[in-house]
């Protein structure tokens, strides 16, 4: 398709048959090319490794409902790093528009759905991942009130009132680009991230600092890091090599069976704000 | 076509952003005076240009190409505070605008034209950023439309305000604020003045739209958006109109409030609900009802700036702090950018946006509700909270009658008396000191 976009846009003569014959012949290769890994899906896997020594964990203290919050160890979870130096809530997530979708994961939006809970006066996960039709219930299992004020930029933002025991179910029409925050306004320590994708080949880092995509389809994909503290990740280290990797997007093969990106160590500059 | 890009703003602090928010700074003067040099006396007008939205293209590390094709789709779209064009997708009425664009004049039958500027620019800015003259002397601020975001509507949180809702503040004014009521002005004017808002705001949510495409192009694009009827139209500016459209559909359907409870015991109801973990309106609004609850929090205009702010402040620490002797080429070059794209930010957040201020939970005991004090107005706030503001939706958790029992005492507050003889009297000055 460039192709044909570019010989025009440069104004060159070209016979009148030739674009349909070139655009067939584009469509021929596409054709071929999804048929030549149809049956094949890897599983996408990685370890997110702190460059440096691991930052102290700081505590929040709470000036809301004392009562309640002040009864929970309160951190601030901006960066959390574990103890083998493993970053959590980073967030991987594929690209590339159109991808197709693995059919065991096809009704995964329809009937899987995805929690995000104020538990503890935080919230419980510190990143959620919905796709997009996917039910998110935003719950509150803590004895006092919250409001969770999501603050999507591409789907209508919203901010209702969670009391205890009670619970809020939303939907997203279209994807986010970045991750939206959520907070709640009377207890303004409280931050978590939601992800927003069209499909289901998304995953946030756990304590120990590994994600894991299962099902993507094999061929090369666009892969996005971002992290809350240092935005979109622009350079990774894998096997002592540092890469830079412009916007925090990174070009992967995958293959039938595990791709393991292995240890990739981010500097601990990355997160310096 | 100079004049639609960044002028280089001379100054470097807030205090003199009042001037720079007409001005643009110096150079924007500078031309100001020249054009008028040049048209005195033939009656004639320099033209006037929309601004920029520089602090969204200095956050989206835009270059001035990038702001160049921004700046050139609007254009086309939008025309010029002169000239404003429409497209068929935004479904406004170019009569009306071109009643309320343009510089103060009469036509040729003797009707005032160029109501926005002589009613609204001083204050909401040419543009509609809320960046004019006064701007800065004003508490609140005035609203920037760009984003889209009004408060007080009859639809629900995310929703826009319908064309009424827009009649009904110009027409009202908002208590407790700078904006007046504008009355006195004709229904045809305020009609046309509600329109050109709405062409603004459209017109700013196209341009934030816009410039936060670039980031999710991919690398082939080389960092220009596609010229194509189906992005630039369908994909950006027909959404942002079709909100506007649909606000009508949107309103909230209110039930009657209850008839079947005497007023004293739906004050005792809400009073229960007030201060009770389901509604909690007492965490913001205070035990008094002084809304002393939560005094740190913004809106999300000047949450932007505060966020910015904090991005430059965090940028300018780690760009102190790196150690450029042992710089690759490469990382120097880097480095060299991210200071150029640091001071660019720090001169835009000087000139382009006001210091940000926390936003007060309403004080319920002074009976001044800016929008609007109907019950019907207090119960559009409770049930759907207000856009871009703090206060969350009741809607799901309040059931209605349980809002409308909120609304009564919400508006027995500024007369409910609970203590000593006195104590409730509003200090004056002198019994301060």
């Amino acid at each position: 398709m460039t192709a044909s976009t570019v010989r025009f846009s440069k104004g060159l003569c070209v016979p009148m048959l030739w674009v349909p014959m070139l655009v067939a012949a584009v469509l021929m290769m596409a054709g071929a090319s999804a048929a030549a890994f149809a049956d094949e899906w890897g599983t996408i896997k990685g370890t997110f490794v702190f460059g440096g020594d691991a930052p102290l964990a700081v505590e929040l203290k709470a000036d809301k409902d004392i009562e309640v919050c002040g009864k929970h160890k309160l951190q601030n979870e901006e960066l959390v790093v574990g103890a083998d130096k493993g970053v959590a809530n980073v967030v991987v997530f594929v690209r590339d528009k159109g991808i197709k979708v693995h059919p065991d994961l096809a009704a995964s939006a329809k009937s899987e759905k995805v929690v995000l809970n104020n538990a503890g006066c935080r919230f419980e996960p510190h990143v959620a991942f919905v796709q997009v039709g996917q039910q998110l219930i935003i719950k509150n299992s803590d004895a006092i009130g919250h409001n969770s004020n999501v603050a999507t930029i591409k789907n209508p933002p919203s901010n209702n009132l969670i009391p205890s025991g009670g619970e809020s179910a939303l939907t997203f029409a279209s994807e986010e680009a970045i991750p939206a925050q959520v907070t709640c306004n009377i207890h303004p320590w409280m931050k978590s991230w939601l992800l927003v994708r069209p499909n289901p080949y998304g995953a946030v880092s756990k304590a120990d600092g590994t994600f894991e995509i299962k099902s993507v389809p094999a061929g090369e994909i666009e892969l996005q890091f971002w992290h809350e503290k240092a935005g979109y990740i622009g350079e990774v280290t894998v096997g002592g090599k540092a890469e830079k990797i412009a916007k925090g997007r990174k070009k992967v093969k995958v293959a039938g069976g595990d791709n393991d990106l292995g240890e990739m160590v981010l500097d601990a500059n990355l997160f310096k704000k | 076509m100079h004049v639609l890009t960044t002028p280089p703003f001379a100054g470097t602090d807030r205090g003199q952003q009042l001037f720079q928010a007409h001005y643009g700074g110096v150079w924007r003067a500078f031309t100001l005076v020249f054009a008028l040099a040049f048209t005195l006396g033939c009656g004639a007008t320099p033209p006037a240009y929309f601004r920029l939205n520089m602090v969204e293209a200095t956050k989206q590390h835009l270059t001035t190409q990038q702001e160049e094709q921004v700046s050139t789709v609007l254009l086309a779209m939008f025309g010029t505070p002169d000239e404003p064009a429409t497209l068929p997708e935004m479904g406004l009425d170019a009569a009306k605008l071109k009643l309320a664009a343009g510089p103060v004049r009469s036509d040729i039958v003797g009707r005032k034209n160029g109501l926005y500027r002589e009613h609204c620019a001083h204050c909401h800015g040419i543009t509609g950023d809320g960046l004019g003259p006064t701007s800065a002397f004003l508490n609140p601020y005035p609203r920037d439309y760009r984003p889209g975001v009004f408060k007080f509507k009859s639809t629900e949180r995310a929703d826009k305000p319908t064309h009424a809702d827009l009649l009904r503040i110009l027409h009202n004014g908002i208590a407790g604020t700078s904006m007046p009521s504008f009355a006195l002005l004709s229904a045809a004017k305020i009609d046309a003045l509600a329109e050109y808002v709405k062409y603004l705001s459209m017109r700013g949510e196209t341009e934030l739209s816009l410039m936060r495409a670039f980031f999710e192009l991919d690398d082939d694009a080389a960092g220009k958006l596609p010229q194509t009827r189906e992005f630039l139209v369908t994909e950006t500016l027909a959404v942002a109109a079709a909100k506007w459209q649909g606000a009508s559909a949107a309103q909230i359907a209110v039930p009657p409030m209850p008839a079947d409870i005497e007023l004293v015991d739906s004050i005792a109801k809400g009073r229960a609900l007030f201060y009770g973990e389901k509604a909690n309106c007492v965490k913001c609004h205070g035990v008094t009802g002084l809304g002393d609850g939560q005094a740190n929090d913004y809106d999300d205009w000047n949450k932007a700036i505060v966020e910015a702010d904090k991005e430059v402040a965090g940028g300018e620490r780690r760009a102190q702090e790196a150690q450029t002797s042992g710089m690759s080429p490469d990382e120097l070059k880097e480095h060299r950018e991210q200071i150029a794209w640091l001071e660019k930010f720090t001169r835009v957040l000087d000139g382009d946006a006001l210091k940000p201020r926390t936003i007060p939970p309403r004080n319920l005991r002074q009976g001044v509700y800016r929008g609007g004090r109907r019950p019907l107005d207090l119960y559009y706030r409770i049930h759907a909270g207000i856009n871009g503001a703090p206060m969350p939706a009741g809607k799901g958790t309040i059931p209605p009658e349980d809002i409308w029992h909120i609304v009564n005492y919400i508006r027995s507050l500024p007369y409910e008396f609970d203590g000593e003889l006195g104590a409730d009297r509003p200090l004056v000055a002198r019994d301060r000191f």
